[in-house]
């Protein structure tokens, strides 16, 4: 550093400047040998330029790493260890919870948020490399609540100004199949319900593929879709032995948590497998329900993307065709709510269906809840003129006014008996 | 020497999406502010007013509602007051004009000061679902859409600067206007 300076102690060149809050000293930073200290006594005239400065606005606080910092950036790493990921993710992770640290929002907030944050470092950094870590995972690690880690997590987004790639759906099925405790026999996990690894997890592929094709995917929770998925998948690999497992005791058996919306998926999936079972030759004599279809998924799998061709067209022209006869029909009084329910799916009970299906979202199949009438043109200018009678409708009499100082006065009594001081 | 029938440099009309595609967005919500202009006692204005919630625990402001138009005010001591829930600009007006009004039958010299829009809600229909894991990455500078956390996709639009929340059933949320030109 600074030329013609040598540490007296060890003699080394390396002095640093080290400002701190109340007094500069020139330190060797090899032995820590503090070489020169700036005047430690001021004199009066001195005093009246001095002025108190609170430790977030000294130069202390760029220089060193605060306790809540260091205490944030321990718990980073521990994430990270207890993630199993590898080390240069630990690196990043701590960078950007440092980033983080230097917006003074952050610094400044509760430590439940602060906890959270080290959470959104340890996420973001294993989106941008691609490895599946899941939000209900890390909240579940500290014990934290998603909206607090939601609102956390696009605030420091949008400080740091990041991009952050979307959770890979594949990477995730891998990930999440694995953890699936059936591949060995054990004394939960009956013989056969024991399953070979790769043969799940490339049908519970296939069927998330699926799953996604068909608008299942898309605005839904990622995680459940694959329970659903990976249920089939195991079922239809043994069907024989396996349909009499509900889904909530395979997931107990597997040892994995039953996310709510799973059930819902998975009739979901099994609608969309019925549609397509449908098409296949061999299949429409059999007069499939959600129960025997799952014994074919195998083959319906094998041809799923001619099937999903055949089975579901292109919903947007037929849902307009709906919508607009929905909203004739409602202009007369007498037509039935069945009719209205049944106009966007004309399909004949019991027979083989005449026409595909259209290929929309399930919350775009449903009948809407109520026909939204167009609001009435409104030809307020805002400069109307406001009639006294219409504002004395909101004011109390003067009696009014007593009855209520006298029931507050009456609740207030009634307070102070309950909670004697 | 140019007539005024032919124009030197060609005039392109700006022409807002909306009208291109035939969707008008219809507004749902408009929040407005005005300053009355003078303190308030906020205690005085609960008691004697029919339609005012006032808890000074739970928040440091009166809330007033008045049936037409449909709105809900938050009056301040400090004289300010928001003004939500009106269809339009217009209505936005009248309710905090009828609002001002109470006040001042209350017994306050209000006045109706530096009325501003500050915030306009609207809702359309595109009628086709929307894949939005593909549009989140041809557009992802200016798209957040984290299904774990919320089913739609947050569009941040620069210019006009609002924000769209486009959902997969083709429904589009629009928020952040201040004028009725940029929704």
């Amino acid at each position: 550093m600074p030329g013609g300076g040598h540490c007296p102690d060890c003699g080394s060149t390396e002095l640093v400047e080290d400002s701190h809050y109340s007094q500069s000293q020139l330190v060797c930073s090899d032995c820590g040998c503090v070489v020169t200290e700036g005047v430690l006594t001021t004199t009066f005239s001195d005093e009246g330029n001095l002025r108190e400065v609170t430790y977030s606005r000294s130069t202390g606080e760029n220089d060193q790493v605060s306790r809540s910092q260091q205490r944030g950036l321990r718990r980073v790493r521990d994430l990270c260890r207890v993630l199993q990921l590898p080390s240069t993710f630990e690196d990043t992770a701590v960078a950007y919870y440092q980033q983080a640290y230097r917006h003074s929002g952050i610094r400044a907030a509760r430590l439940q948020k602060k906890e959270v944050l080290v959470g959104c470092c340890v996420l973001i950094t294993c989106r941008q490399h691609n490895w599946p870590l899941t939000m209900g995972t890390v909240c579940a690690l500290l014990y934290a609540d998603l909206d607090v880690f939601s609102g956390t997590y696009m605030q420091i987004v949008k400080l740091l100004g990041l991009d952050v790639p979307s959770l890979c759906l594949a990477d995730l099925v891998k990930t999440y199949c694995s953890s699936f405790r059936l591949f060995q026999a054990s004394p939960s996990v009956p013989p056969k319900y024991v399953e070979d690894k790769e043969k799940m997890l490339s049908r519970t592929l296939q069927l998330v593929e699926l799953a996604d094709e068909t608008w299942l995917v898309t605005g839904r929770r990622p995680l459940p879709v694959i329970t659903a998925a990976t249920f089939l998948a195991w079922q239809s690999l043994q069907p024989s032995h396996r349909l009499t497992c509900s889904l909530a005791r395979f997931c107990k058996l597997a040892n994995v948590d039953l996310p709510y919306p799973a059930s819902s998926r998975l009739q979901e999936l099994l609608s969309v497998l019925l549609r397509m079972a449908e098409r296949l030759a061999w299949l429409q004599v059999l007069k499939l329900d959600k129960r025997s279809v799952v014994k074919h998924i195998g083959d319906l799998l094998q041809h799923r993307h001619t099937l999903v061709r055949k089975a579901f067209r292109d919903g947007t022209a037929e849902m307009e065709a709906g919508e607009k006869e929905l909203r004739e029909r409602c202009q007369g009084p007498e037509q039935g709510k069945e009719e209205v329910a049944s106009s966007s799916l004309d399909l004949p009970e019991g027979k083989r269906p005449a026409s595909p299906t259209p290929l929309l979202p399930p919350c775009m199949l449903k009948p809407p809840k109520r026909i939204c009438p167009p609001p009435p043109v409104s030809t307020v200018t805002g400069d109307e003129n406001i009639s006294d009678s219409e504002i004395e409708q909101y004011l109390r009499t003067p009696q009014e006014i007593k009855d209520f100082e006298k029931a507050q006065a009456a609740r207030q009594a009634a307070r102070s008996v309950s909670n004697p001081p | 020497y140019p007539s005024p029938m032919t124009p030197m440099t060609p005039i392109t009309p700006a022409t807002p999406a909306s009208e291109s595609s035939g969707i008008v967005p219809q507004l749902q919500n408009i929040v407005s502010t005005v300053n009355l202009g003078c303190k308030l006692d906020l205690k005085t204005i609960a008691l004697r007013a029919r339609n005012a919630e006032y808890n000074p625990k739970r928040f440091a402001a009166v809330i007033m509602r008045i049936r037409e138009p449909r709105t809900t005010a938050l009056i301040f001591s400090s004289g300010k007051m928001v003004c939500t829930g009106a269809k339009s600009e217009e209505q936005s007006r009248l309710a905090a004009r009828k609002y001002a009004r109470v006040v001042q039958k209350l017994g306050f010299p209000a006045k109706f000061l530096d009325f501003k829009i500050q915030n306009m809600v609207g809702s359309c229909d595109v009628k086709f679902p929307i894949r939005l894991e593909g549009l989140v990455l041809t557009h992802q500078q200016f798209s957040s859409y984290e299904p774990e956390l919320f089913p739609g996709l947050i569009y941040r639009m620069i210019k006009p600067r609002i924000v769209l929340l486009i959902f997969v059933s083709g429904k589009v949320v629009l928020t952040g206007a201040k004028v009725r030109a940029e929704i």
